[in-house]
C-alpha cells in the first residue's frame, strides 16, 4: 500500500468531476452521476449548505481537491437509477446533517435557512439544466399537460411559493408587508417567466439574422436570374460560337463588376475606368474580345479626355477592319505623359495608301491628338497587324 | 512529349483543358483537390504543373510550396481566372515560372508549357502590366538596385509584352534575338521572386482587382 491510499479520495469511490456538465468544476455532476441523483439537486444541496456560514462552499472546495477530472464523460459508468426508498434516505441524511448543525448552533437562524431551502429546491425542481427549453415552468403547466414534468413543476412552484411566503412572513415585521409582498411577487414572476422571456428574446435575434440572410440570398438569386441564367439560356440557343464567346465575356465582365465593385470608390473617374468602359462598349458592339492592361492611373479630366476618345476610335477601327481575334489596349501613365497603345494582330494595311475609310479615320485620330497637343503614330503593314500609339503630355502643353 | 499535371478545383475546366491538350502534351494526372494533387505530383513527377490560383484549402500557393520542398525540379505555370495582382504576384514569388489567364487559346497554352519546360518565364500581357506597375516608382538609394529595379531594356520588353506582342514579335520590333527576349524576361522573373523591395508587397496589397 502506498501513501496515497491512506488519504481520503473521492475518486476511489467512483466520483470524478464532469467535464461537460459543469458550473464551477463539475463536482456536483460527478456526485450526482455516482449517486444516481439529478445534478441539479446536488447543486441545490450545496447552495443550501452554503447558507450555513459557507459550509457548502467549504465542502465543495474539499470535494474538488479530492476528485479528479474525468478523462471523458462517456468513460464514466453511470449508476443505476436509485430506488425511491434510497432517494428518501439520501434526503433524510441531508436533513439530518442540517439539523445536526442547527443542534450544535452553527446556524444563522431558521428564518434564513428554511426559506432558502424551499426556494432553492423549488428552483431545482423547476429548472433542469439539461432539459431547459423555450417554455417557462409555468407555461409548461398550462400548455403541455401530457408532459411528465408537470407534477415536478407543481412541486417546484409550491416550494418556491412556500419559501418566499415564510421569508416574507419572517421579514414582514421589519420591512412592512407590502414591500415584501411586492418583492416576493417580483421574484416569483422573474423565476417563473424569466427563462421564457430570455429564450424568446434569443429566438427573436436568431430569427432576425435568419431573415437578413434570406433577404441577401433572395437578392443574389434575383441578380443571377436576371443576368447569368439569361445569358446561359441565350448561349444554349446560339448557333454561332463567336456570339457565344461574346455573350460569355460580357457576362463575365458584368459579374465581376457586380462581385468586386459593389461599392464604387468615390472619385473613381480614372483614366483606367474610362478606357475600360470604351473597351467594353466596343467589345459588346463588335463581338471581339478587348484586353485592357494598365500601368499607373490618373484622373479622367480635360487633359485625358481626347486620348480616351482617340483610343475609342482606334479600337472601333481595329474591330471593324482588322479581322483580328482580339485587341489589346495598353495604357501607361508616367510622370509627364499618358500613353495609350491599341494593338491588333489582324490583317493590317498600308498607311501610305490613300483609299479606304481606314485612312480617313487614321487621319482623324492623328488630327484630334494634334489639336490637343498630343501625338498619334499609326504603324501597320499588310499582314502584320496594326498599332496605334497615342501620347499626350499631362501638364498642359 | 512533355509530361504535365493539372490542378484545378473546377472539374469541368479540368476535363476541357485536358481534352484540348491531348496530343500536344502528356497529361499524367489531373486533380481537383490540393492534397490529392500533391500526392499525384510526387508520384508521377511531371515536368510541368498547370496550377489554378484559387482553390479551397490554401490554393495553388499550397501546392507550389509543398511540392517544391520535395521536388524542386518540378516547374509550375499558374493558370487562373483571377486577375487580382496580389494573387498573381504571390504565385510567382512562391516559384511559379509564369502566369496565364484561363481564356488563353489552346495553342498558346501549349506554347507556354513548352516555354516553362525549357526553363523560360511566361509573361501574359496582364502579368507584364502588373510587374511594370509594381516596379514603376523610383527606388530609394539604399535598396539593392540590381534586384530591385528593372533595366530600361527589361522595361521596354515588358511594355511590348503588355501591348499583346509575342516574344518573337518583341524580338523583331526591338531588333534583338528571341533568346535575348527570353533572357530579359527570365531576369525579370528572378527579380520578381527575389526582390525584397517593400513597395512590391505594399503595391500588391493596395491594388484592387482589375
Amino acid at each position: 500500500m502506498n501513501t496515497t491510499a491512506s488519504q481520503f479520495r473521492l475518486a476511489d469511490y467512483g466520483v470524478v468531476r464532469s467535464l461537460d456538465d459543469r458550473v464551477v468544476a463539475g463536482l456536483a455532476a460527478g456526485i450526482g452521476r455516482r449517486l444516481g441523483i439529478e445534478t441539479v439537486f446536488i447543486r441545490a444541496a450545496f447552495a443550501v449548505l452554503s447558507f450555513v456560514w459557507g459550509l457548502g462552499v467549504v465542502l465543495y472546495l474539499a470535494g474538488w481537491a479530492a476528485t479528479l477530472d474525468s478523462v471523458s464523460d462517456s468513460d464514466v459508468d453511470t449508476s443505476e437509477p436509485i430506488t425511491a426508498p434510497q432517494r428518501l434516505g439520501i434526503v433524510m441524511i441531508f436533513l439530518a446533517v442540517l439539523l445536526a448543525f442547527r443542534a450544535v448552533n452553527i446556524w444563522p437562524g431558521d428564518a434564513v435557512i428554511f426559506p432558502a431551502m424551499f426556494v432553492i429546491f423549488g428552483l431545482a425542481f423547476l429548472f433542469d439544466r439539461r432539459a431547459i427549453d423555450s417554455r417557462s415552468a409555468l407555461l409548461s403547466l398550462v400548455e403541455t399537460p401530457e408532459k411528465p414534468g408537470r407534477s415536478r413543476t407543481v412541486v417546484g412552484v409550491l416550494l418556491v411559493i412556500v419559501g418566499l411566503g415564510i421569508f416574507g412572513g419572517n421579514a414582514a415585521p421589519q420591512f412592512g408587508s407590502i414591500l415584501i409582498a411586492v418583492a416576493a411577487t417580483g421574484a416569483g414572476l422573474t423565476v417563473l417567466f424569466g427563462p421564457w422571456i430570455w429564450s424568446l428574446a434569443q429566438d427573436l435575434g436568431v430569427e432576425r439574422t435568419e431573415r437578413i440572410r434570406q433577404e441577401e440570398r433572395a437578392e443574389v438569386a434575383a441578380h443571377l436570374h436576371d443576368s447569368v441564367l439569361q445569358t446561359l439560356a441565350l448561349i444554349q440557343r446560339s448557333e454561332d460560337p463567336r456570339k457565344m464567346v461574346t455573350l460569355a465575356r460580357a457576362q463575365e465582365r458584368e459579374l465581376r463588376k457586380w462581385l468586386f465593385d459593389s461599392a464604387p470608390v468615390p472619385g473613381s473617374d480614372q483614366l483606367s475606368t474610362a478606357i475600360q468602359s470604351v473597351a467594353d462598349r466596343v467589345e459588346a458592339e463588335f463581338d471581339i474580345p478587348v484586353e485592357v492592361i494598365g500601368v499607373g492611373d490618373t484622373p479622367f479630366d480635360e487633359v485625358t479626355t481626347p486620348i480616351v476618345a482617340a483610343a475609342g476610335e482606334a479600337l472601333m477601327n481595329a474591330a471593324k477592319h482588322s479581322g483580328a481575334g482580339k485587341i489589346t489596349v495598353y495604357h501607361e501613365v508616367s510622370d509627364d505623359t499618358v500613353e495609350v497603345f491599341v494593338t491588333d494582330q489582324g490583317k493590317g494595311f498600308d498607311p501610305d495608301s490613300i483609299d479606304g475609310d481606314r485612312h480617313g479615320v487614321s487621319d482623324s485620330i492623328i488630327a484630334r491628338m494634334r489639336r490637343h497637343g498630343g501625338s498619334a503614330t499609326i504603324v501597320s503593314e499588310p499582314g502584320e497587324g496594326t498599332e496605334v500609339a497615342l501620347s499626350i503630355r499631362r501638364n498642359g502643353t | 512529349m512533355i509530361r504535365i499535371s493539372m490542378v484545378d478545383d473546377h472539374r469541368l475546366f479540368l476535363s476541357g483543358v485536358k481534352a484540348e491538350l491531348e496530343g500536344s502534351v502528356d497529361v499524367v494526372s489531373a486533380s481537383s483537390d490540393i492534397d490529392e494533387a500533391i500526392d499525384a505530383i510526387r508520384e508521377h513527377r511531371p515536368d510541368v504543373v498547370l496550377v489554378d490560383v484559387h482553390m479551397p484549402g490554401g490554393g495553388g500557393l499550397a501546392v507550389i510550396e509543398n511540392v517544391s520542398e520535395t521536388n524542386p525540379d518540378v516547374k509550375f505555370l499558374a493558370l487562373s481566372v483571377s486577375d487580382a495582382a496580389e494573387d498573381v504576384i504571390a504565385m510567382i514569388r512562391a516559384g511559379a515560372r509564369g502566369y496565364v489567364t484561363k481564356s488563353i487559346a489552346p495553342e498558346e497554352l501549349v506554347d507556354a508549357i513548352e516555354r516553362v519546360h525549357a526553363g523560360d518565364a511566361v509573361f501574359s500581357p496582364r502579368l507584364a502590366g502588373f510587374v511594370l506597375d509594381a516596379f514603376a516608382d523610383v527606388v530609394p538609394a539604399e535598396v539593392d538596385p540590381e534586384m530591385d529595379q528593372l533595366t530600361p531594356r527589361e522595361r521596354e520588353v515588358l511594355r511590348q509584352i503588355a501591348r499583346g506582342y509575342s516574344y518573337k514579335q518583341v524580338a523583331r520590333r526591338l531588333s534583338i534575338s528571341v533568346k535575348t527576349v527570353e533572357t530579359h524576361v527570365s531576369n525579370v522573373l528572378r527579380k520578381l521572386q527575389l526582390s525584397n523591395r517593400h513597395e512590391l508587397a505594399r503595391w500588391a496589397s493596395n491594388r484592387r482587382i482589375v
